[in-house]
């Protein structure tokens, strides 16, 4: 999706357009996911603040100062809060709702995702040596990488909103994460 | 937390200069981490779907109640207590809710005291309305886990708090 739409998109969705709303979930919920996943949290925890994120949105959606930032916006409400989802040290119990327990069971694990890959075998397996990889960078990297890796790319702006750090900071960090992975892929000689 | 600048303290095998094609070479590893996250962490359909519907949400017509204090955030906690409330409070005008939140269920006051419908918001569904007593107080005898904001009709209109993560 380009993102020059997002600001057209908002003020639509302001004047009621559902479609417009719409567009907005399917272009933007992959940077929120990628937001809260870039971020220690359970499960359970990471699909109730995407939710609290898109019901906030969704509340203060006619008063957004820049609906051109939206995504700007959506970055930096699930940052904030995730981290304070982890601050509240003991959170009330865990989700009982039924439904959504169930729901969230019929998603594919891992495991069966890879299964599902009629891809080669050495396709398959290159992509989980990456995820392992990268699963296994210093958390800052695999934070800044998890992000990026949204679909469609975030801007600079997005990140910068989804992990505090100065806009300017993230190409160099960004090389610097790549050029770590890299290299460990390289020493298990996976490359 | 917000801070990276740890990176720069740990292996030093990536202190060189960028070389011809190197770029494209982390671009392309850059994608293929997006096909990764693809396919061993999609956003679950469930989610987007819920995304979708929250526009039922969006009411120009309801005042927004601000989160000005959340003892998570702003309350410095006391040593060895277990089991200690969240405390939490929304401001609309001349108007505060107070709530606080414990496993037993959650209780508010309206401020100033008035009569007020109170709705408990939990992800897309409200629990049938409370009637605030004299004091403007309401309970509400269950755990509001999940995403959770409150509904309240006064005489001057309605009101929504800001969501949050309980």
């Amino acid at each position: 999706m380009e993102r020059g739409e997002v600001g057209a998109q908002v003020r639509s969705a302001v004047d009621g357009d559902a479609a417009a709303w719409k567009a907005l979930v399917e272009g933007l919920s992959p940077l929120v996911w990628s937001v809260v996943r870039s971020h220690r949290l359970s499960d359970a925890d990471a699909h109730e603040v995407y939710q609290t994120v898109w019901f906030r949105f969704a509340q203060h959606l006619g008063r957004i100062r820049e609906p051109d930032k939206a995504g700007s916006w959506l970055a930096s409400t699930a940052r904030h809060e995730c981290l304070k989802v982890l601050k509240s040290m003991r959170r009330l119990t865990p989700t009982d709702d039924p439904q959504l327990l169930d729901r969230v069971s019929e998603d594919r694990t891992p495991e069966q995702s890879l299964l599902d890959l009629e891809e080669a075998d050495a396709q398959t397996e290159r992509i989980r040596h990456l995820w392992q990889e990268f699963e296994e960078l210093g958390e800052r990297c695999r934070q800044l990488l998890r992000v990026l890796m949204a679909s469609p790319p975030p801007s600079y702006q997005e990140v910068s909103a989804a992990l505090g750090i100065a806009v300017g900071s993230i190409g160099p960090l960004r090389q610097r994460c790549l050029r770590r992975l890299r290299a460990r892929l390289e020493a298990r000689g996976a490359v | 937390m917000g801070d990276m600048s740890d990176v720069n303290g740990e292996e030093s095998f990536d202190g060189g200069e960028s070389f011809d094609g190197e770029d494209l070479g982390l671009d392309l590893l850059e994608e293929e981490l997006r096909r990764g996250a693809a396919i061993l962490d999609p956003l679950p359909a469930e989610l987007r779907r819920i995304a979708v519907e929250a526009f039922v949400l969006h009411d120009l017509d309801a005042r927004i109640a601000e989160l000005t204090f959340d003892s998570v955030v702003d309350a410095i906690p006391v040593r060895g207590a277990v089991d200690v409330p969240r405390m939490l409070t929304f401001h609309a005008g001349g108007l505060t809710v107070d709530v606080e939140l414990s496993a037993q269920g959650l209780m508010g006051q309206v401020l100033p005291p008035q009569t007020a419908r109170v709705e408990v918001l939990r992800g897309l569904r409200a629990t049938a309305p409370l009637t605030t007593d004299d004091m403007g107080r309401f309970v509400y005898g269950e755990s509001p886990a999940g995403p959770f904001a409150l509904r309240l009709r006064t005489d001057e209109g309605v009101l929504v708090t800001d969501w949050l993560t309980v």
